[in-house]
């Protein structure tokens, strides 16, 4: 919602692009078959987009929208997220307009109880997190797209029905200039909370709604705070409610606070109470004395909702949705993007007969599994965050008051950040054989590491498979790799090879990987791993691609 | 300081479980409750000093609150 007098697009800060109603083919009687569509031009059908064009996959994108998202919303991008933005070639924008944190603090009664750091070194090329307004965020993403020939997107195209059977999907697409249907192969829903794809197939989420409900503020004020996450409870001006601040580009501040459980939500999001209450926290709460502008708020309820399976036949279910979660600790669009690359490269290797179908499988169990992991998670955060009963805010008060002089008690203020999930369980991932002291263990995404000025282990992924070998390979592996030329090898710690690229890695760095010399990561296109090896055969490479493709493999 | 100390996940599922155990009384039995609990949970603290750090600490955290 805006202040009265202004337009749902008129920011103060963003000029809303405006995307016109192009007339598809479908309209004048051809009948075009797509490979994939996908519905829903936010950031995560879009991500989906690019994975897809990156594997050199076409697909047609549709929205009834004419531009991007009402407010800034989504706001935090995990460094997890701009690898996947970094690998879709899209980051530099992403870095450049954003503001990286590494920061937060917690109050309790107004004083500083707990700072926390995220975890971060001089080997990562992104910051831990960074602020970025959604509309950016989507301005971005679409503007990559538009830019790649393999991505069309359809705006002003809103799906109204969706029917599909064993060889394809049908859509159901009403446009300004009429409907139409449109055919595809396979069909992503990145339409949303309110998905209408998930509705049109007559699945509903399941899950808990939790009690508290927040306003999410976003004020223009100046201010040299620097770009932390803060939270305060108790604070004296508003002591019922918990409170969020973060910052963002162009001088905005998002202020998120908690509404007690008898205000009338109707009430609380009309603008004179909104100005009220945010006037109050940027005086009393952030100690502010400049001038400030309000820009957009919106009401906010935390849910752990998902559908019980994320494919059901030729869809695939990806964002929100599949799954809501609670805004406490920055999962919905982070897990989002996720899905969408997880998607989006499986399907494209299904798509181009290089897997077997039943790739598709192991979808559902990743990226719900996530979700399943996030709801523990952010389940805990919620009950801190927005107490649901006496006793759970009784003992929030008790283990807040306790963390002001003693540590032990400090890691409950903690905000449990996302952070990627590990495919353990996933029928891709091949337990551990030999063991390994350190490094990313199988299921989980690879760790970066600096070789250089500018210039880190993740810049060198290929599109497909990697294999990260360290050191010397023994003969029988180094005459396989002969017989995988999709496979990309990066050669760690040689001057030159043979068998793929050369890179540097000193001691420091195979003790990163825990890695002696003839060690192999097996790593897929999301960057998560398949299998490691101390070392490998030629057999041992074979069985753990077959595992992940299939016999369809040529 | 004490030498050995519960696990934070395992202080977290306490807090949990008196959170519920809280929930579950009329509002009237808190006080006596958490005065029962702290009797009961000092009976297996076989160190006098260790029960009375932490008197000190729960009666410091009171007291910064109430400020």
């Amino acid at each position: 919602m805006r202040p009265a007098g202004r337009a749902e697009s008129d920011s103060l800060y963003f000029d809303y692009p405006y995307f016109p109603f192009v007339r598809p083919p479908e309209l004048d009687g051809e009948t075009p078959r797509h490979r994939v569509a996908i519905v829903g031009a936010g950031p995560v059908g879009v991500t989906a987009a690019l994975e897809l064009a990156r594997h050199g996959i076409d697909c047609v994108v549709l929205d009834d929208k004419a531009t991007v998202n009402d407010g800034s919303r989504a706001i935090c991008l995990s460094r997890h997220s701009l690898e996947i933005l970094q690998q879709l070639g899209v980051d530099r924008r992403f870095v450049a307009k954003g503001l990286g944190w590494t920061r937060g603090r917690t109050y309790f009664r107004d004083r500083e109880i707990y700072r926390f750091e995220m975890p971060h070194s001089d080997q990562e090329r992104f910051l831990p997190m960074v602020n970025l307004q959604q509309q950016y965020i989507e301005q971005f993403l679409i503007e990559r797209a538009m830019e790649s020939e393999r991505v069309t997107l359809r705006w002003q195209s809103a799906v109204s029905g969706v029917t599909q059977d064993a060889d394809g999907v049908t859509l159901t697409v009403s446009t300004p200039e009429g409907d139409y249907a449109l055919a595809c192969d396979y069909l992503l829903a990145a339409d949303g909370a309110r998905s209408v794809v998930r509705k049109a197939l007559g699945l509903a989420l399941h899950g808990e709604a939790y009690e508290g409900r927040y306003v999410i503020a976003d004020v223009r004020l100046k201010s040299d705070f620097p770009t932390e996450r803060r939270a305060f409870f108790h604070s004296a001006a508003l002591p019922e409610a918990t409170i969020l601040v973060h910052k963002q580009p162009d001088d905005i501040w998002r202020i998120d606070y908690q509404l007690g459980p008898d205000e009338d939500p109707e009430a609380a999001v009309r603008e004179e109470a909104i100005r009220d209450r945010v006037g109050l926290i940027i005086r009393e709460v952030m100690q502010e004395r400049g001038d400030w502008e309000l820009e957009w708020w919106s009401l906010y309820k935390a849910h752990t909702l998902a559908l019980d399976d994320y494919r059901h036949g030729r869809v695939l279910f990806i964002g929100d949705s599949a799954h809501l979660v609670p805004i406490f600790g920055v999962r919905g669009l982070n897990n989002g993007l996720a899905d969408a690359v997880n998607a989006g490269w499986k399907l494209a290797w299904v798509l181009q007969g290089r897997a077997s179908a039943r790739l598709l499988d192991s979808y559902t169990p990743e990226r719900r599994g996530a979700t399943l992991d996030v709801f523990a998670n952010a389940g805990k955060s919620t009950r801190f965050m927005t107490p649901p009963s006496r006793g759970y805010r009784l003992m929030r008060d008790a283990a807040l008051a306790l963390a002001l002089d003693n540590d032990y008690a400090s890691p409950f203020a903690d905000p449990r950040q996302v952070t990627p999930y590990t495919y353990a369980e996933s029928p891709l991932t091949l337990a551990d054989r030999d063991a390994f002291a350190a490094g990313p263990r199988p299921g989980a995404p690879l760790i970066n590491r600096r070789l250089g000025d500018d210039d880190f282990l993740l810049d060198y992924l290929g599109t497909g498979f990697s294999l990260l070998l360290f050191g010397e390979a023994s003969p029988e592996l180094a005459a396989a790799l002969g017989d995988h030329p999709e496979l990309r090898v990066l050669h760690l710690g040689v001057e030159d090879s043979a068998l793929g690229r050369a890179l540097p890695g000193d001691a420091a760095l195979f003790a990163a990987y825990g890695a002696e010399p003839g060690s192999a990561y097996l790593v897929r296109p999301d960057r998560h791993l398949v299998a490691r090896w101390k070392r490998p055969t030629a057999a041992d490479l074979n069985d753990a691609l077959n595992t992940v493709l299939g016999d369809a493999r040529p | 300081m004490t030498t050995s100390t519960l696990p934070f996940n395992d202080l977290e599922r306490v807090y949990e479980l008196l959170a519920e155990a809280l929930d579950d009384l009329p509002e009237a039995q808190e006080t006596p409750f958490l005065a029962q609990l702290a009797l009961a949970l000092a009976h297996r603290i076989p160190d006098l000093s260790e029960v009375e750090a932490a008197i000190r600490e729960a009666r410091r955290a009171s007291e910064d609150a109430g400020k």
